[in-house]
């Protein structure tokens, strides 16, 4: 009775560990016609779909305030000056992508 | 008695199959299976002998090139290269042969670059070789369907990301044919022995290592009876995996045709 109970805790161990190895991961492109699309993800394949995505100033101003959507992707119009996009799927889970670095 | 009957039959299925040896290898090559950012990447099909940097056969027209592209849980989406190819000479050390090029765009995820060649005639042997191949690129570090099959007629379908192998891990690969696991297919092995440079679409001369006796060349191992195969990889750079004859009694053209199966994977060094 105590064997299954700890192996049940074991069991429930693991998973919560495997479920917590992945990291988040967020690629933006620059589409050539004005706008960017961003792909968000995480390493073991799993949906990023709802999470929140923000366009902000290097002030950090909220230009564009989103979510990606169900093919996990967030497509808005390229600002004018300098700005990034934070991925944001909770403390620890964050990307910021400068726009400087966002190209075709 | 019974026990050596079967001792000799299976004897010469094996040397049967060995006759099919071939060294031949299908090359899709880009730099960079592993890509940290997404951009327009070089393709090079190229049909050669690739350790020795050896005998470039010719080419046909493929009849068929495409990428399925697979990122996270999203659906994957099938693009057809083959109207994007154009027609290039190769440069061996031995000859020049005909092959294909192209310029593709990669953003996030898995690219399963298939091939299906046009069988070619080997005048030596008197069989064609028709080698279905797969190369899978990554973008970024989000996997996709990496692992599942893609529905060639003949597939080597990973059990690992042929782009994430570590010098010294293992590579394991299932052998199918019409999509059912062949057992105890005999695979091919070969590495890159010579950088392709691609501004001249030529191997490069230089050698980055010389193999102590013919047996190195071209490594032959055999899958399970689960079609499954594994290798440790001792070097980092390409290595190229060709399950042989996988259809035995296929015709093309009313000849025989050796039926293979590519993949290939890229490793790196731990430092």
């Amino acid at each position: 009775m105590v064997l299954k109970y700890f192996i049940a805790v074991a069991v429930l161990f693991t998973s919560v560990t495997i479920a917590q190895a992945h990291t988040p991961l967020c690629s933006c492109f620059d589409n050539g016609d004005e706008t960017i699309t961003c792909e968000g993800g995480f390493s073991d394949g799993s949906s990023a779909a709802g999470v929140a995505v923000r366009v902000e100033t290097m002030a950090e101003t909220v230009l564009v305030d989103g979510q990606m959507n169900e093919d996990s992707e967030f497509t808005f119009d390229r600002p004018k000056g300098d700005y990034f996009v934070m991925f944001d799927a909770g403390e620890g889970h964050k990307i910021k992508v400068p726009g400087k670095e966002i190209v075709e | 008695m019974k026990k050596k009957l079967v001792s000799f039959l299976v004897g010469a299925a094996i040397v049967g199959s060995a006759a099919m040896a071939s060294a031949h290898f299908q090359m899709i090559y880009t730099p960079e299976m592993a890509m940290t950012k997404g951009g327009k990447i070089p393709l090079k099909l190229v049909f050669t002998h690739p350790f020795e940097a050896g005998h470039t056969m010719d080419m046909g027209r493929p009849e068929q090139f495409f990428v399925v592209r697979t990122r996270g849980e999203n659906s994957p989406k099938r693009i057809d290269l083959l109207d994007t190819l154009q027609q290039i000479t190769w440069t061996s050390l031995t000859n020049s042969g005909q092959a294909w090029e192209t310029v593709y765009r990669a953003r996030g995820g898995d690219h399963i670059f298939c091939l299906l060649p046009e069988p070619y005639w080997e005048e030596a042997d008197s069989y064609y070789i028709q080698q279905n191949t797969k190369v899978i690129v990554n973008v970024g570090g989000e996997p996709g369907a990496w692992n599942e099959p893609v529905g060639l007629p003949t597939e080597i379908v990973p059990l690992a990301k042929p782009y994430d192998r570590w010098t010294g891990n293992v590579f394991q690969g299932r052998v199918l044919l019409n999509g059912e696991p062949v057992a105890n297919a005999e695979v091919e092995v070969e590495y890159m022995n010579h950088k392709p440079l691609l501004g001249s679409n030529s191997f490069a001369e230089e050698a980055e290592v010389e193999a102590p006796q013919r047996s190195f060349v071209l490594q032959t191992i055999f899958a399970d009876k689960n079609g499954v195969f594994t290798f440790g990889i001792p070097k980092a750079g390409w290595w190229g995996f060709a399950a042989l004859d996988l259809d035995q009694n296929y015709q093309y053209k009313g000849k025989k045709c050796s039926r293979d199966a590519v993949i290939w994977l890229q490793a790196k060094d731990m430092k």
